[in-house]
């Protein structure tokens, strides 16, 4: 009987197939997204042009939905499935049924939506504001991706439940607290982009109405938009805060404060949109003004991840003997790619998570508004932070789902891969920075903008991204033969999946992070507060709806 | 006894292992990155606003 909910050493190979079935296509999309991604640097470096009447804005989208939609939901649904499974035994039959039936929900919304890219009937960028009208079928796609993930985080919900009641007073695994964290966060945000498809965008790209209400799909958009990111960071968060250690060989230094910090991610990333929207018209600036306020919260659980992963490793190091200020830093186990590939996601996160302290700052978002600076800012954060602690996760959950193992060869490739990353995302997301500084366009194609002098400054730095996007996609190259070594031709064997227990001396956490009653509660408190005022006033207030705008050329 | 054990004069440990001035140190170091960016730009827009 207690064997039943005692957590497994090994995720169920069962839920290792569904698992595994997400990652074949997160991998897929990013082999794709980062080709494209390599095609927009050189088309902006102004030295080459896309041949067979290709479209950069058509690029564009195809890089933006695989690389921010599809390589994103579909390994964050996969890991935290098998996290799940990990701290909890293993789903029930009736939960994996659901995983699959999501997975397959979303696969088909995904091959909806790439279709009509792929046919130049949704040039729209992974953004898809309105005016810009799509083809019907990409909106329904994107409705299937989002319901698909819905259920796929259903099955997580409920086998975290099952726990629950086979143990009742107990703290559940931090790993799968933390997953269903994520996954309520999500829940709620995708709402507001399943409005804005659901009742605006559908109907109007359908013809059954004529104009679309510009700045509520905005909003309804950036009520998601943000929380998106959360969604992408808190997986990496997870890795961070409850894998690493043990990868040292050190412990989490509180469970109480990690548990803690995913609360507050749930309940400040959402009621905070209006950060992205500071310098549209018909929103009250007083509404900008507090949900900036409720954005700075987010500092807070920032700076005490922080915290915490200095902790853990300056624990971990003095506890080997190092001494001095940073004697620790030294001993850390660098020669791990487990640990140091995150690692570098990690340390890029510094820079990141200080731009985004900018950009969410009112007036230097009129520094760095739609300038390409924003876009420097996500390959930072998504597109480093996340994604190097994503593939640091891959190289021991992928042969451990398989029955393999992580060979010298490819620690030492996977190590090297991260070091290309971080050179190439230097060049590339630093040039960006700077240009974006000296007001570089974001979105936009190769242009001199009629011999403008200020644009002509802005060359040499595309020519920089170029070269950094050269790089990149080196670096992708070298992720997908570790990702198809690791699945396919590594010698049979059993990796750990590693899981990080808290310091000896932990107090129990305390069951009041496990009321969702509560917190629930408090997350939909914040959001009709930050939200209800401000949006009937878009409503009243409306200027006439926009018709449909197709800017892209069509095949 | 416990006379005795007050009276030996044990040389402190010079460094503690639970001891977390690394951390500290590390995350002003944080604290002060995210101010002088912070400034640096605050500064563009003071130049061009
Ligand atoms: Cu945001």
């Amino acid at each position: 009987m207690a064997n039943e909910t005692v957590a497994k050493v090994k995720v169920d190979p069962r839920d290792a197939k569904l698992s595994m079935a997400h990652f074949f296509v997160a991998f897929s999309a990013l082999a794709l997204g980062g080709l494209m991604g390599l095609l927009q640097t050189l088309v902006r470096s102004g030295k080459w042009e896309l041949p067979w009447g290709i479209d950069y804005y058509q690029v564009l989208t195809v890089h933006g939905v695989l690389l921010g939609l599809v390589l994103t939901t579909f390994f964050i649904m996969g890991f935290q499935y098998a996290a799940v499974s990990r701290t909890t035994g293993g789903h029930s039959n009736a939960a994996r049924r659901l995983g699959w039936i999501g997975f397959w929900i979303m696969l088909i919304g995904t091959l909806m939506a790439a279709t009509m890219i792929l046919l130049k009937e949704a040039s729209v960028l992974y953004t898809f504001y309105a005016p810009l009208k799509a083809h019907w079928i990409f909106y329904l796609g994107l409705t299937f991706v989002v319901v698909g993930s819905w259920i796929d985080g259903a099955a997580q919900i409920m086998t975290y439940a099952k726990w629950r009641k086979n143990n009742p007073g107990q703290p559940s695994p931090l790993l799968s607290f933390m997953a269903v964290i994520n996954t309520v966060m999500w829940i709620v945000a995708t709402l507001g982009v399943a409005a804005t498809v659901l009742f605006q965008l559908l109907p109007w790209s359908l013809g059954l109405v004529d104009t679309v209400d510009v700045l509520v799909s905005r909003t309804l958009f950036w009520y998601f938009g943000h929380p998106l990111v959360y969604f992408w960071l808190l997986p990496a968060y997870m890795c961070w805060y409850a894998i690493i250690p043990k990868i040292i060989g050190g412990k989490i230094f509180s469970d109480s404060l990690a548990r803690l910090s995913f609360i507050l991610f749930l309940l400040f990333s959402i009621p905070v949109g209006f950060h992205h929207q500071l310098t549209e018209p018909g929103i009250d600036p007083a509404w900008k003004f507090l949900q900036v306020i409720l954005t700075f919260m987010v500092v807070i659980p920032s700076l005490m991840t922080a915290f915490s992963l200095f902790a853990t490793f300056e624990r971990y190091g003095r506890s080997k003997g190092a001494t001095g200020l940073f004697g620790w830093f030294r001993v850390l186990p660098w020669n791990d790619a487990r640990f140091t590939v995150p690692f570098i996601g990690m340390a890029a996160f510094i820079p990141a998570g200080a731009g985004g302290i900018i950009n969410a700052s009112n007036q230097m978002d009129q520094v760095v508004h739609n300038t390409i600076w924003i876009t420097g800012h996500f390959h930072l954060t998504l597109a480093t932070s996340v994604v190097l602690t994503f593939f640091g996760i891959s190289y021991w959950l992928i042969p451990h789902l398989t029955g393999r193992k992580l060979t010298k060869a490819m620690n030492k490739l996977a190590i090297i891969q991260a070091w290309v990353w971080f050179i190439g995302m230097t060049f590339m997301s630093g040039a960006m920075h700077f240009e974006g500084l000296l007001g570089g366009p974001r979105r936009s194609a190769f242009s001199t903008y009629g011999g403008a002098k200020q644009a002509a400054e802005w060359i040499p730095y595309q020519v920089a991204q170029a070269v950094g996007g050269s790089i990149l996609f080196l670096g992708i190259i070298l992720v997908l033969i570790i990702f198809v070594n690791l699945a396919f031709f590594a010698p049979k064997g059993e990796e750990e999946f590693p899981v990080a227990e808290a310091e000896d001396n932990a107090e129990k956490a305390p069951m009041v992070f496990e009321n969702w009653k509560l917190w629930l509660g408090i997350t939909a408190a914040l959001i009709l507060f930050a939200y209800t005022i401000p949006f009937i006033d878009i409503i009243q207030n409306a200027p006439p709806g926009s018709k449909g705008f197709q800017t892209w050329n069509k095949w | 006894m416990a006379k005795a054990e007050l009276k030996t004069k044990q040389k402190t440990v010079i460094e503690d292992k639970s001891s977390l001035k690394g951390t500290l140190a590390s995350v002003f170091f944080v604290g002060a990155f995210i101010i002088v960016t912070w400034v640096g730009v605050y500064y563009l827009f003071l130049e061009r606003f």
